[in-house]
């Protein structure tokens, strides 16, 4: 049996020239030494370690970091009527709601119903933020906080109160222009 | 009347050639090419369509104004267009004017997710409003009734809630009050909306306006997963999507099938699901430890219960009701007939019935579907109140009544929610069905003595004959809806021929139409005699080997002490059975009593030994036959609640200790042997019957069933004439829809447990001297019920009616399966 032809089929590489004797040092230090320059510059700036966790990196406004869900301001009442949307948009299923209707003497939120229930699986989320997106009432948003690990997988489910809870500002912000 | 029959014609939608039903509407013709044309108003269930939301309007060559698809029929060479700029400038303009006063709720609204005005405002809407004027408001939201959360904001005012309460279920509760933008869906005095079938509404609204009060605000469809299974709690057998969220049963839904529900549901099967979670569930086995029953761990109860078996062994017997399996019935009857070698076991809580008898009424041809219901010339009610007994049929019979043209003959004893709809209603005794059956029959042939038997019957002779020439003139589909009451009592045999007589005399069995339909007492009643569950008839109306006691006799051997141990499947003798005083003998003689049951009933917190758990019917595997033949699976939807173990491994399990060889693993395993049991099943898989179920007649091992040897018409021998009142009163009993422990137990269904009332003629409250509203005593041999007059212009004089199974002061303090007198008098 004769060998499949491949024919016209077969696209020769094109690859750049043989290094020669000029080329080929070039390639050996010019690479290099473009590189070094880079190192060089940055020697004389100094050190730039940030002590953590004694230091923290300040991060962008617009930086995503764990939740936070608000109450109105004058009111006090929850933002949150307990929609589920955040549950829908949220990429890794990681949102659960379970909503409840309202007393209307002893009311927990704006609307008829609110989130009984509400619990973001932090070591599942992906920190996209599309649930703040998908909330009409703007009653989550991502805050700045990174620091969250924990001993405990099941600490990382935050509930309705902690993430109602004024987080303890651990995060410096960039100021405009750093 | 036969199925009208279907032309195809070939219309051309958007430049393409469908072939669709002559004269069914557009959109249905649309869908046959996967065109969606909106709509809001128009849903095939509700009967003609009315055009009143105007979303669905295309154009159609040759009109010059544009056309509801809703309400336009499909002709040949129809040609339509729904794409065109015209029709996209129409939906956008009808979108923008229904959301004129519609609320911007989403966020809040339950509809939210599954809601048909998000869907087609986001598919064909123009996705911006110019309105800035203030919207319409109402207060809301408004409890519509104790089921039913009304919010008159969000409505579109599409009618299809009043067309089901006016059209459909026939309450004519529903009506949409005052004008214009000021209409809204009330109740035509504000008074609660309850009825049978109230919230198929909820299902029906295309928006949030209309929500369940037990659902509100539970889950979003994308919390939630759906189910596909049965509903067991009554013969109808109504195929349900169970939502689930968290291992919990959050709603029940139709799971539209039109050859069993045609798509609604009951109010009980809708929120009976409750009854699921509640604490009163029992979810450990029990065991009667120094007079009470207390929680014992599944190895003693199971130890106990298969000592206290194999101890009373060939003097055990076994009483079942309706909610048991196919599967869970075949091991039964296997338990009791070769592992205990006792032949006393029995599902018909009235007594045998000659097993000729049940091969005759089994026979193929002389069964009626549920669909013929609506496509008959006659439909005759006899002996049961469909809407107590198995309420979906109910809608069927008044579906057939109004869009059909099927007329309706009521017979029954107590006055029936179809009589509006009937040419002819007929009373006659209670517990007198056998002598209107002779007379009927005699009406029928010609021969006899018609006076003397209506007589006995305590029915109007000439009402008989007209009944007789009702059936017999109306067309050759006749369909007889019969009750299993009809078959109770040592004379049931009786009225059974005397029925098959009648049928015969109508030619029901020659008809495709025609035929008898039995609705069991208990929700898989057939499934379980065809399994076996009988007294004289093993698997698939076979030969039982050696005939045993049935019900009655079981309980009358218990209380002399010739049997000794009861095998109580899913029922308690105490609650259903017409004779309390017998088995309250009975249950305290035997020394074993060993329970299914899910809630603690009154004759099981006195009598029972052994209680083990029964699973919730969204826990359970298994089939269910439905009265017309057809087989049903019941799928799981949820794990089962800790504690509670798979009923059919728990009766495997005696059965091994009885000395049984069981080699099944899993419950389909069981089935295949069911099926090889029943030879008229043989046809029947798993994998056929499927979601939708498959009726064994049309297998071709419908021709295994055993033949009777004797057939219609027979010599009936004269009826017993029905007690004359003299001054007493008759008493007739009925199971209301809301009898039973479900509802009981279910927080949504409280508000309609039914506590005991005597309906009353007029005449008779006069002359006892009572009104509306007393209490009386009602009284039999110094034993007495304890209720509220309840009058009622349509029942008999000389005739009084107490419910059965209610939760204090039931109707079978006084009875005994036998006609009583009663006296009625003040308390
Ligand atoms: S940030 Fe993204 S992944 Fe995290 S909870 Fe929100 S939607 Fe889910
Ligand atoms: S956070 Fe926003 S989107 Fe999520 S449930 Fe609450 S209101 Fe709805
Ligand atoms: S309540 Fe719902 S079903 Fe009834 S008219 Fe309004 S929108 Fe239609
Ligand atoms: S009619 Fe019967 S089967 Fe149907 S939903 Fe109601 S209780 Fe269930
Ligand atoms: S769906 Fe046709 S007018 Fe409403």
């Amino acid at each position: 049996m004769t060998p499949w032809n491949p024919g016209e089929d077969v696209i020769a590489v094109q690859r750049g020239p043989e290094p020669g004797g000029a080329g080929g040092a070039y390639r050996s230090f010019g690479e290099t030494l473009r590189g070094l320059k880079t190192t060089f510059a940055r020697v004389i700036e100094g050190t730039n370690t940030i002590q953590y966790p004694e230091e923290k990196v300040p991060v962008y406004p617009r930086f995503r970091g764990r939740h936070k869900l608000h109450r109105f301001e004058d009111t006090g009442l929850e933002k949150c009527v307990g929609c589920s949307l955040c549950a829908a948009a949220c990429p890794s299923d990681c949102i659960r709601v379970v909503a409840s209707e309202n007393d209307p003497e002893n009311r927990v939120s704006a609307g008829e119903r609110y989130a009984a229930v509400y619990e973001i699986n932090l070591s599942r989320c992906i920190f996209c933020g599309y649930c703040e997106i998908a909330c009409p009432f703007d009653a989550i948003t991502m805050g700045h906080d990174y620091e969250m690990s924990d001993y405990n997988r099941s600490d990382l489910i935050f509930t309705k109160e902690m993430l109602l809870a004024e987080p303890i500002d651990r995060t410096p912000l960039r100021n405009e222009g750093e | 009347m036969p199925r009208p029959e279907q032309k195809m014609v070939t219309f051309t939608l958007d430049g393409r050639e469908v072939s669709a039903i002559e004269n069914s509407m557009l959109v249905d013709g649309a869908k046959c090419v996967d065109v969606e044309i909106p709509v809001f108003c128009y849903d095939a269930k509700l009967g003609q369509p009315v055009g009143a939301c105007r979303m669905c309007l295309v154009e159609v060559e040759g009109i010059n104004k544009l056309q509801t698809a809703c309400s336009t029929p499909i002709r040949e060479g129809m040609v339509v267009n729904t794409e065109s700029d015209r029709v996209k400038e129409s939906q956008r303009a009808v979108v923008e004017f229904l959301l004129i006063n519609h609320p911007l709720d989403c966020p809040v609204c339950d509809k939210g997710g599954e809601c048909p005005l998000q869907d087609i405002t986001f598919g064909w809407g123009g996705g911006t409003s110019r309105f800035i004027e203030p919207k319409r408001h109402f207060q809301k939201p408004l409890a519509l009734s104790p089921l039913i959360a009304i919010d008159r904001e969000r409505c579109i005012l599409c009618y299809r809630c009043v067309r089901f309460s006016q059209e459909v279920s026939e309450d004519y509760q529903l009506i949409l009050s005052e004008r214009g933008a000021h209409s809204f869906v009330s109740t035509f005095d504000g008074h609660p909306y309850v009825a049978p079938f109230s919230a198929n509404i909820v299902e029906l609204c295309p928006v949030g306006a209309l929500t369940s009060q037990a659902y509100r605000f539970r889950a979003r469809p994308w919390d939630v997963e759906g189910s596909g299974s049965i509903c067991t709690l009554c013969p109808a057998q109504c195929n349900v999507t169970l939502t689930v969220r968290d291992e919990r049963v959050l709603r029940v839904l139709g799971r539209d099938h039109d050859e069993v529900d045609d798509g609604w549901l009951c109010d009980k099967g809708r929120f009976a699901y409750q009854a699921m979670h509640v604490g009163e569930r029992i979810t450990e086995p029990l065991l009667r430890d120094g007079g009470e029953l207390r929680p014992v761990s599944w190895e003693r109860a199971l130890q106990s219960a298969i000592s206290g078996l194999t101890k009373a062994a060939g003097r055990t017997g076994a009483v079942v009701g309706g909610e048991t399996t196919n599967e869970e019935a075949f091991l039964l009857q296997r338990l009791m007939r070769e592992g205990l070698d006792s032949p006393d076991l029995d599902s018909r809580p009235g007594g045998a019935l000659a097993l000729d008898l049940h091969r005759a009424l089994a026979d193929p041809a002389l069964s009626a579907t549920v669909v013929d219901i609506e496509f008959a010339h006659a439909v005759l009610v006899l002996d049961c109140e469909p809407v107590d007994d198995a309420p979906i049929l109910d809608l069927r019979i008044r579906k057939g009544v109004r869009r059909k043209g099927v007329k309706l003959a009521v017979a029954s004893s107590r006055p029936s929610s179809l009589d509006a709809n009937a040419t002819l209603s007929l009373r006659f005794a209670p517990g007198a069905g056998e002598a209107l059956v002779a007379a009927l029959d005699a009406a029928l042939s010609g021969t006899g003595d018609v006076d003397g038997l209506a007589a006995s019957a305590g029915a109007d002779v000439d009402q008989v004959r007209e009944l007789a020439a009702l059936l017999s003139e109306a067309g050759e589909d006749v369909v007889v809806l019969w009750g299993e009451r009809l078959a109770h009592g040592p004379r049931g045999d009786h009225a059974v021929r005397g029925l098959l007589n009648v049928a015969s005399r109508l030619k029901l069995a020659s008809a495709d139409g025609a035929g008898l339909l039995e609705i069991p007492s208990g929700a898989n009643g057939r499934g379980l005699r065809e399994s076996g569950l009988l007294s004289n008839a093993g698997p698939g109306l076979g030969e039982p080997g050696r005939e045993g006691r049935d019900t009655p006799a079981i309980g009358a051997a218990l209380a002399a002490g010739d049997l000794t141990a009861v095998y109580l499947m899913h029922c308690d003798p105490v609650r259903d059975f017409q004779d309390r005083g017998l088995w309250n003998r009975a249950l305290s003689k035997a020394t074993t009593v060993v329970a299914h049951a899910g809630y603690l009933t009154e004759g099981l917190i006195e009598h029972a030994t052994v209680i083990f758990p029964a699973e919730a019917y969204a826990e359970k595997e298994g089939t269910f036959t439905h009265p017309d033949g057809r087989i049903q699976r019941l799928r799981p939807a949820i794990s089962h609640a800790r504690g509670v173990r798979p009923e059919w491994q728990v009766l495997a399990t005696i059965c091994k200790a009885a000395g049984l060889e069981m080699t099944f693993h899993t419950v389909p395993m069981v089935f295949r042997a069911l099926v090889d049991a029943v030879p008229f099943y043989a046809d029947l898989t798993l994998d056929e019957i499927g979601g939708r179920g498959m009726r064994w007649q049309q297998t071709a091992a419908a021709a295994n069933l055993p033949t009777a040897s004797d057939r219609a018409p027979y010599q009936l021998t004269a009826p017993p004439a029905a007690l004359t009142p003299n001054g007493s009163l008759r008493l007739g009993t009925y199971r209301s829809i809301w009898a039973g422990s479900e509802v009981a137990v279910s927080p949504a269904l409280k508000f309609l447990i039914p506590h005991q009332q005597v309906e009353l003629s007029p005449d008779d409250a006069k002359r006892i001297g009572v009104g509306h509203g007393d209490r009386v005593e009602v009284t039999y041999d110094g034993a007495a019920v304890n209720a509220q007059v309840t009058l009622r212009a349509a029942v008999p004089t000389g005739t009084v009616f107490l419910a059965e199974a209610t939760d204090s002061q039931p109707a079978n303090l006084l009875t005994n399966g036998e006609p009583r007198l009663v006296e009625v008098r003040p308390a």
